[in-house]
């Protein structure tokens, strides 16, 4: 674990000195998150002018619940999106074979060695966003409750970072340049909605195979009130199968891979 | 002319080369992105006891998002985009240097080769779309709207190309300007109307954004299609569109001549 955490350093120094090489991209990534938060914000804001309620919640519970989706979503875009960008092209090269011979996981190489600096900004931008949202709430929350919340969020980064695996994998089989991640970024829209629209065997599925509803709906009802145990054997069930599924599939995945040019 | 056509059905056979690819992610796409819209805005509807939002039925918003999603697509095109970028940054526009053709017109004849699978895709759905989807009265699909609206979609896949366009050019200076196309794509899709129809937006917000180009690429033909404007709104629509063609042609063309005096030819 030590050793894990010792090369996680070196990962994240190399990735702040590179990320002060390419300022003028650094500044360009940073304003796209932010474009992107304000989009989202002001789509709920206008679709709050016709209607009370979204999927049972009011604007200042959307509220909530859209920020702790933006910091779920900047957390994965600075601990592991960078990563996924390029493992098709990893798995399609041949480049995987460097990861395979080194004493550490390959998955958790592949998976964290680039650290997106820009997008750290952008996580700090979205906690600021998500505590405005917090603040605003007209109800409190002790500091218990937030941490818990806060915990339930790291965890939807961590199903954001599985599901999105899910969708690259094929490429060990399919070799095609991106595996089926253009299907990723449309159906990660799902997590963008409050849960309680969804009904039927979809939502069945956005809380089971592909839980995009856990990510942070589930968390945004647990913080506002909604806390039973059912809720949360389910997140922490969830969370372990598709933790299994994912490593199985790497597994399979790397039983096909031919090396170069494989 | 020849030259342009050998380009194009070259990037056509490029993008048919990973068929699976293709038609699976085009399928999921479309198919999640509906079943966002349906499920979101039958929610909101239910809560409403079957009235109205800003004139829309539920049946008339989900027909709203369906071709708004399909005329997106042809827009946008295979988002591409990043291709004259990419050139600039590793060096790659070198080669088209030796070419007998406009840089700019072999990209935008790559482009176009990469829009007609998509193009293809959207014709056999506008084929088996009629037995599934029950259009509200309010909307006249006719020869008329549809063929004015296929000249809009034109122009307005244009007008998204030279959008991108200076983003693009701006890696004359910047290692890496993915992030200025991911912006437009945000920005076009909440102010072009991709995801809200912008008959929502408060009406002060709503007069502004006319003079933008957003309001051309998404929402201004589907409301041709769907029979919503006259003819002088059309030609109206039609003349800001040609206008921010010039204004975005020339913008592009003074970023390209002063870019190109630095490109080195070796990558950044």
């Amino acid at each position: 674990m030590i050793r894990y955490l010792r090369l996680y350093l070196y990962f994240l120094r190399f990735s702040f000195s590179r990320a002060m090489e390419f300022r003028l991209d650094f500044f360009f990534r940073v304003v796209m998150d932010t474009v992107f938060y304000l989009v989202h914000i002001i789509f709920f804001a206008i679709i709050y002018r016709h209607t009370a309620l979204v999927g049972g919640w009011n604007y200042d519970q959307v509220l909530i619940f859209v920020c702790g989706f933006f910091v779920a979503d900047a957390l994965h875009m600075t601990v592991v999106a960078n990563n996924l960008w390029h493992l098709p092209e990893y798995i399609n090269k041949g480049d995987v074979d460097y990861h395979l011979v080194r004493p550490v996981s390959s998955l958790f190489f592949l998976s964290v060695r680039d650290f997106a600096a820009n997008s750290f900004v952008n996580l700090l931008i979205a906690l600021g966003l998500l505590g405005w949202a917090i603040g605003r709430y007209p109800g409190s929350f002790s500091p218990g409750q937030l941490l818990f919340y806060g915990l339930l969020i790291i965890n939807g980064a961590y199903l954001y970072y599985l599901i999105h695996l899910l969708f690259i994998l094929p490429v060990f089989w399919t070799h095609s340049a991106r595996g089926f991640e253009a299907i990723f970024y449309s159906v990660k829209q799902f997590a963008e909605r409050p849960d309680r629209v969804f009904h039927g065997p979809v939502r069945l599925l956005l809380v089971s195979l592909l839980p995009f509803l856990l990510i942070a709906s589930y968390p945004a009802h647990v913080l506002l009130g909604d806390f039973n145990w059912s809720t949360m054997t389910h997140i922490v069930l969830v969370s372990l199968a598709l933790t299994l599924l994912v490593l199985m599939v790497w597994r399979l995945g790397l039983r096909s891979y031919s090396s170069a040019s494989s | 002319m020849g030259i342009y056509w050998q380009v194009f059905t070259m990037e056509l056979r490029r993008q048919m080369s990973y068929r699976l690819d293709f038609w699976m992610n085009s399928l999921f796409a479309f198919m999640a992105a509906m079943a966002v819209v349906y499920y979101l805005w039958s929610s909101i509807y239910a809560g409403l006891d079957g009235g109205e939002i800003a004139g829309y039925s539920l049946n008339g918003m989900i027909t709203y998002y369906l071709l708004v999603i399909l005329i997106g697509r042809l827009v946008r095109g295979s988002q591409q985009l990043m291709a004259i970028a990419n050139d600039i940054y590793d060096g790659g526009l070198s080669r088209y240097q030796l070419y007998p053709t406009s840089y700019l017109g072999f990209k935008y004849a790559e482009h176009l080769g990469n829009l007609l699978p998509v193009a293809l895709q959207i014709a056999l759905l506008a084929v088996v779309a009629p037995f599934f989807l029950d259009l509200p009265p309010e909307y006249a699909i006719t020869p008329a709207t549809l063929g004015t609206a296929l000249l809009v979609v034109g122009l307005a896949n244009l007008l998204y190309f030279l959008l991108a366009l200076p983003l693009q050019l701006v890696a004359f200076w910047a290692d890496n300007v993915w992030s200025l196309a991911v912006m437009l794509h945000f920005v076009g899709g909440l102010l072009g109307g991709v995801m809200l129809p912008l008959d929502l937006f408060p009406q002060g917000l709503r007069e502004i954004l006319y003079f933008t180009p957003f309001v051309y690429l998404y929402y201004f033909p589907v409301q041709v299609l769907l029979g919503q404007l006259g003819w002088a709104e059309i030609a109206r629509g039609v003349t800001v569109m040609a206008f921010w063609l010039v204004i975005l042609g020339s913008v592009a063309r003074l970023i390209w001549l002063r870019g190109s005096r630095l490109y080195s030819g070796v990558g950044i």
